[in-house]
């Protein structure tokens, strides 16, 4: 439903993306990550018309997005980076207008009226003026705009900004519900983001994609190791790196700050029990045990630095 | 067509949600309204519009640029240019809605005009023929006036950049008349072509002719083109 190829932006001088090549197929749920400045949105702003690129050619719905810009327009749903509505305007009034740009008719756009206020929890604020509305409703009211025309392909530039914790979850387990009906490329910097709610991930760092798949496959292609952070109170024993080491399945003792320590293990092993009983026995004093979640920069410090190592 | 439609109704609609509107209303209303008692108080007045028409077309060309100041601009720099681009609407269809619904502001100001003749013809037999070439001239110098303001504010981010560009081109047309009689005869005869004042002359006076409709209608024509254009390139950057 979505395919670049070569696709390529300058602005000026400054090449924003390089080479670009993505597709993602109907049904699919895509997760589009990368640290700011990466050119996600450059490259959703090229697949809905907005800029043309610079080079290289996209699709989206078998239309061409400079060609027949006005076809692949009306099969996109796009939530933009900063929602930027008409502060005058009420809620239904602006949908309203956004229907009838859509060529909507009445009957159609009620009924999607409907269905969009309720989806995104604006029913109790249908005739707010949306300048007075808090960031997190201007942020729905986005997404209420991108799914009224009810289309197959939806792109949105980071959907959950802004969102409280509640309306986030609600969000994502909207755009899971989509599975399948539509096809969703997503933009984030929230690898846990991508991880729950997308089937796929493609990577972008420096305008350019340097990893494509699901995002189990991912992450452990990329960790060799899942880390375990402890802190301790009353670690007199000198020995304590060397003693966690003894046990099995632990690869490495790293300190990482005073009485901290991350330890890592082989893939694939929780060994937080074991440490657990371990410390408490020696009576080192356990303050904390969490395991170190795997972090976008790590993700990004990993794969560019394996991909130096090639060349 | 109803795209355009679309774009049109929701410009006018949020003319009228901010006081731009009534302020505009009123200003125009207020100055033409002051301009007619006088005139209509003097020791010899007739019931004649011309002077009324003069005063008329030079106020439109005051109120334009404040009409049209926000048109593109404010969407270029608030980014809400974003979502509306990326609906399936045409470059020229956005910017002809936007047109329209700054001249459904102007034909209602025009509108509140009416009182004046209608007063007039209480009190004296007007030439109703005169008065609706007067109005002719009217909307169609306005009509000239808005596109060259839609223009301004395609060209700049910055509303205000966008009025004084507006204002610069207007008055430029406005006087070059006058410069014409300073530089003389041939230089003269070709400004005052392309004056407004110059083309507006005969419209007040009664007389409809089509060079001064060619003028202004390709004076608009123009400058949509070239705001069209200019939204395009935008794009492009
Ligand atoms: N209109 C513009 N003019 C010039 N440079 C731009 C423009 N828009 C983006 N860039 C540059 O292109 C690069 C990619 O920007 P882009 O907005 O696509 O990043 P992003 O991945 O969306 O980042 P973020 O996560 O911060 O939203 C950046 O270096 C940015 O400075
Ligand atoms: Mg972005």
């Amino acid at each position: 439903m979505i395919s670049c190829e070569g696709l390529t932006k300058f602005y000026g001088n400054h090449q924003a993306i390089a080479d670009v090549d993505l597709h993602v197929g109907e049904g699919e749920i895509v997760g589009f990550l990368g640290p700011n400045a990466a050119g996600k949105t450059t490259t959703m702003r090229i697949l809905t018309s907005y800029i043309p690129p610079s080079a290289g050619r996209a699709e989206v719905a078998g239309h061409d997005v400079v060609t027949e810009s006005l076809d692949s327009r009306r099969s996109i749903g796009y939530l933009p980076e900063t929602s930027t509505l008409y502060r005058d305007m009420r809620v239904t009034q602006y949908l309203r207008f956004c229907a009838g740009l859509r060529g909507m008719g009445r009957a159609e756009t009620n009924e999607r009226l409907d269905y969009v206020l309720d989806i995104c929890g604006l029913q109790e604020r249908p005739d707010d003026i949306i300048g007075t509305l808090s960031l997190g409703f201007r942020q729905r009211v986005g997404l209420a705009q991108a799914l009224l025309h009810d289309p197959p392909v939806l792109i949105l530039d980071e959907p959950t900004v802004g969102l409280d914790p509640n309306q986030i979850i609600e969000v994502r387990d909207l755009i899971k519900s989509l599975a399948g009906d539509y096809t969703v490329m997503l933009s984030t910097h929230i690898l846990p983001e991508a991880q729950m709610t997308c089937e796929r991930v493609i990577i972008i760092n420096h305008g350019r994609i340097i990893a494509e798949d699901t995002p189990q496959n991912l992450t452990a292609q990329i960790r060799q190791a899942e880390t375990i952070s402890i802190t301790l109170s009353d670690a007199r024993d000198d020995n304590v790196e060397r003693r966690l080491l003894d046990l099995s399945d632990v690869v490495a003792v790293r300190p990482a700050g005073p009485g901290t320590y991350h330890v890592d293990t082989a893939v694939g092993s929780d060994v937080r029990a074991q440490v657990a009983q371990f410390v408490v026995e020696r009576g080192w004093g356990l303050l904390e045990l969490r395991p170190v979640e795997m972090t976008l920069e790590d993700v990004f410090r990993q794969l560019t630095t394996e991909e130096e190592g090639v060349e | 067509m109803r795209n355009v439609l679309t774009i049109a109704g929701k410009e006018l609609r949020s003319y009228f949600v901010s006081p731009m509107a009534y302020v505009i209303l009123a200003f125009y209303l207020g100055i033409c309204g002051l301009v007619f008692a006088l005139s209509v108080s003097a020791p010899q007045a007739e019931a004649d519009m011309a002077g009324m028409f003069h005063t008329m077309v030079f106020i439109a060309l005051i109120i334009t640029p404040v009409i049209t100041m926000g048109l593109l601009s404010q969407e270029q720099a608030t980014g809400s240019m974003e979502l509306l681009m990326t609906n399936p609407v045409r470059d020229a269809e956005v910017v002809m809605g936007k047109y329209l619904g700054a001249m459904g502001l102007f034909v209602i100001v025009l509108i509140g005009t009416l009182e004046f003749p209608i007063m007039m013809s209480r009190y004296g037999e007007p030439d109703w023929n005169a008065i609706l070439a007067g109005y002719i001239g009217v909307l169609l110098a306005g009509m000239a006036f808005m596109a060259i303001g839609l223009l301004a504010s395609s060209i700049t981010a910055s509303q205000i950049a966008a009025a004084v560009i507006g204002y610069v081109i207007l008055l430029f047309l406005w006087l070059i008349g006058w410069l014409a009689y300073a530089a003389g005869e041939q230089v003269g005869n070709v400004a005052q072509h392309v004056s407004i004042l110059e083309n507006f002359q005969d419209f007040a006076m009664g007389i409809i002719d089509s060079r001064p409709i060619i003028f202004f209608l390709s004076l608009t024509f123009f400058a949509l083109f070239v705001a069209v254009r200019t939204i395009e390139n935008r794009r492009t950057i």
